[in-house]
């Protein structure tokens, strides 16, 4: 464990980058807060995704340049965002909607923990005894596909992949792929099945810092940029 | 021979005389959208189509509006097209003061039947009558008294299947006016030239005669638009009583937030509050603002707020708490934390006069404790309750003085469904205009919701 502790992993660019890839053209998507805000950054060139956030906004337009900063234009990070034209200004009731309804094709989110069977606890940590749930539960419950972005242990090197979540949950069996510093993890509601691994890792050691067993697939090889 | 019914434009005037300055009021296919043409366009009452617009006016011919009979009319200077869905949230959510309906049988209980009739038996045709009956204060029955058969429409039972039990609350037809009480139905008017005898020899339903019996008169109310502006912030919430439950709009950061009647609030200082907001004061620990800019912190740090039922209550950094953390830490506050999504719909609800919804967001979490499970088509749901509120302070861009809002990009978040569910709303804008100013394609809250106005102040610096 202590040798792969300091052992090099992938940038937050790089796990935003491999999940851009997994975005299909003229999908509507939801980015959450942390790695998955890098994503918009990597969507591989011809693909045009349309960005959905809670702060009632879609077809959110890039981050603004610093002096052009506008309060009334912002995403649920608190970013604020250029002026782009097709955008629509929506209220929240309906931003949620879109969520719930099944509108929302891919929403990608960072965690805390995620389960073999693909539960999702994102919004609590217990020792706080307050947490933001913000749009998560809307997000993992009512997106047509949750992609989990995050590092692949927490800052102790515990494990954030587990057999079952410690931590309150966010929504359950609802995340269909993991995306990590060190894996890419596939999640069909029963198991986990190991897809990727980052350079100079192997399987073996990806299954030692992960609290659930992995399936390794049988064509199981390095990162696909 | 009995005297001479009255005619449609008659009726209308009669019908008029029910309305006051302010009102909001559905209108019915039949003789109700005559109503309208009666009066001056003068912003004094709300009609409703429901069609999709607030503010319709008598025909007229270069419009998009339409009546509940199809028919293109004309829309106030200051109405706004809304959608059905808006309408019905209107009708259902008690916004609505008096609906004038034209059924073809009403009963000595208050019973109608719409537009099912003996020709059309079991095809049930309520059109938008029921929502405008249930959802409305005040019903009114503006109607023929006989049938074209001769016939009284006006019955001791319903021979036909009811489309509203015991909604209707005044009956106005062509020869006279009666009201519908728990001892049944009393005469109230008779129209010119009728006598009592006559009245009763052609309704089927006992009539009791009013001891102050008039003769009917056909004077239209001169209605006036109500005074919605405040000079200042305190103005407008002088009256907030402690303990009150108050929704705060704005999403997290410094847009959409009514700063300047946050102060007010505070300034106050009334106590007890339970704020229902998406956050409970964040902007000034997250990186959406500075550290001095105001939010809820403000009223925690003056020890307004007893409770907060939010999204997002706290800081993203355990490190950098806020105000709000802080009292809830030491016990001073409680707080209901609720999806975001969930709040949003909750507040829909409430203000649409929908009790409560089932969401499959929070099943199977921490969140779903103790509320009501329920599995629809193999999958689970929660029921979550509508919400309201005594106050609601919300932000907008632009209001006219009819009290039509308009909001500026993502600041409209929570603020439109927030000003649907309160008894009083108070709007802070940047500027004022003339009704006709905002578009009614243009107008995302329409005035019927807003109560009051301010102006943020153009020195007012919504930093500490």
């Amino acid at each position: 464990m202590t040798s792969l502790a300091g052992k090099e992993r992938l940038p937050r660019e790089v796990v935003a980058m491999r999940v851009a890839k997994e975005l299909p053209d003229g999908a509507y998507v939801n980015l959450g807060i942390g790695i998955p805000t890098l994503v918009s950054s990597f969507v591989p060139e011809g693909r045009t995704v349309f960005y959905h956030s809670e702060s009632g906004i879609l077809n959110c337009g890039p981050i603004a340049e610093e002096g052009e900063e506008d309060i009334d234009l912002i995403n649920a990070g608190g970013q604020y965002l250029q002026s782009v034209g097709g955008m629509s200004f929506f209220d929240s009731a309906e931003a949620f909607a879109m969520i719930r309804g099944g509108h929302v094709d891919v929403t990608v989110l960072g965690s805390h923990q995620v389960s073999a069977t693909g539960d999702l606890a994102n919004w609590m940590l217990p020792q706080r005894g307050v947490g933001n749930v913000g749009g998560a539960m809307d997000l993992a419950t009512g997106a047509r596909g949750v992609i989990v972005a995050m590092e692949h242990t927490d800052r102790n090197g515990e494990p954030k992949i587990v057999q079952e979540c410690t931590f309150p949950l966010t929504g359950k069996g609802c995340v269909y792929l993991i995306v990590t510093d060190l894996a890419v993890i596939e999640c069909d509601g029963q198991g986990l099945t190991l897809k990727e691994v980052a350079p100079g890792w192997t399987p073996e050691e990806v299954q030692q810092l992960t609290g659930a067993k992995l399936t390794i697939s049988p064509d199981v090889g390095e990162f696909e940029l | 021979m009995p005297g001479t019914p009255l005619d449609p434009a008659a009726m209308a005037r009669r019908a008029a005389q029910e309305l006051f300055s302010g009102a909001v009021a559905a209108l019915g296919p039949g003789l109700p959208r005559r109503l309208p043409s009666q009066l001056p366009a003068s912003g004094g009452v709300w009609f409703l189509a429901d069609g999709g617009a607030v503010g319709i006016q008598g025909p007229e011919s270069d419009t998009n509006a339409v009546d509940a009979d199809g028919n293109t009319v004309g829309l106030l200077s200051g109405g706004a097209f809304t959608g059905v869905v808006e309408i019905a949230g209107i009708l259902r959510g008690g916004h609505t003061d008096l609906a004038f309906l034209q059924p073809a049988q009403v009963a000595a209980n208050g019973d109608f039947v719409h537009w099912t009739t003996a020709a059309t038996p079991g095809l049930f045709a309520p059109g938008p009558a029921v929502d405008m009956a249930y959802g409305s204060s005040r019903v009114v029955a503006l109607m023929p008294h006989q049938s074209q058969q001769g016939r009284s429409n006006i019955v001791e039972r319903c021979g036909l299947p009811v489309d509203g039990a015991g909604q209707i609350d005044i009956i106005i037809t062509d020869v006279a006016v009666m009201t519908v009480g728990p001892a049944g139905l009393e005469l109230l008017e008779l129209a010119p030239g009728w006598t009592v005898d006559e009245v009763t020899a052609i309704t089927d339903a006992p009539l009791t005669v009013s001891s102050d019996l008039k003769e009917m008169t056909f004077d239209v109310p001169v209605l006036k638009p109500p005074d919605k502006i405040y000079p200042t912030a305190v103005d407008a919430l002088r009256d907030v009583p402690e303990g009150a439950t108050i929704n705060v709009d704005g999403f997290a950061g410094p847009g959409g937030m009514a700063h300047y009647l946050m102060v007010g609030l505070r300034d106050l200082g009334v106590k007890g509050l339970k704020l229902i907001s998406n956050t409970a004061g964040v902007a000034r620990v997250s990186g959406f603002g500075t550290p001095n800019i105001i939010d809820h912190s403000i009223l925690v740090e003056n020890n307004q707020v007893a409770k907060a039922t939010a999204s997002y209550p706290v800081s993203p950094s355990a490190s950098r708490p806020s105000a709000f953390e802080e009292a809830y830490k030491r016990g001073e506050t409680e707080l209901e934390v609720v999806p975001q999504g969930t709040l949003a719909e909750r507040l829909r609800c409430g203000g649409a006069g929908v009790a409560a919804f089932y969401t499959p967001t929070g099943a199977g979490t921490l969140l779903a404790e103790g509320k009501e499970a329920r599995t629809i088509d193999g999958k689970e749901y929660i029921l979550e309750m509508g919400l309201r509120a005594d106050f609601c302070i919300i932000r907008g861009h632009k209001a006219d003085t009819l009290g039509n809002v308009v909001y500026k990009g993502t600041s409209r978040n929570f603020n439109p469904v927030m000003a649907t569910t309160a008894k009083i709303t108070v709007v802070e804008v940047d500027e004022i205009v003339a009704p006709g100013q905002l578009g009614p394609e243009e107008i995302v809250t329409p005035g019927l919701y807003i109560d009051r106005i301010v102006v943020r102040p153009s020195d007012f610096s919504a930093y500490l």
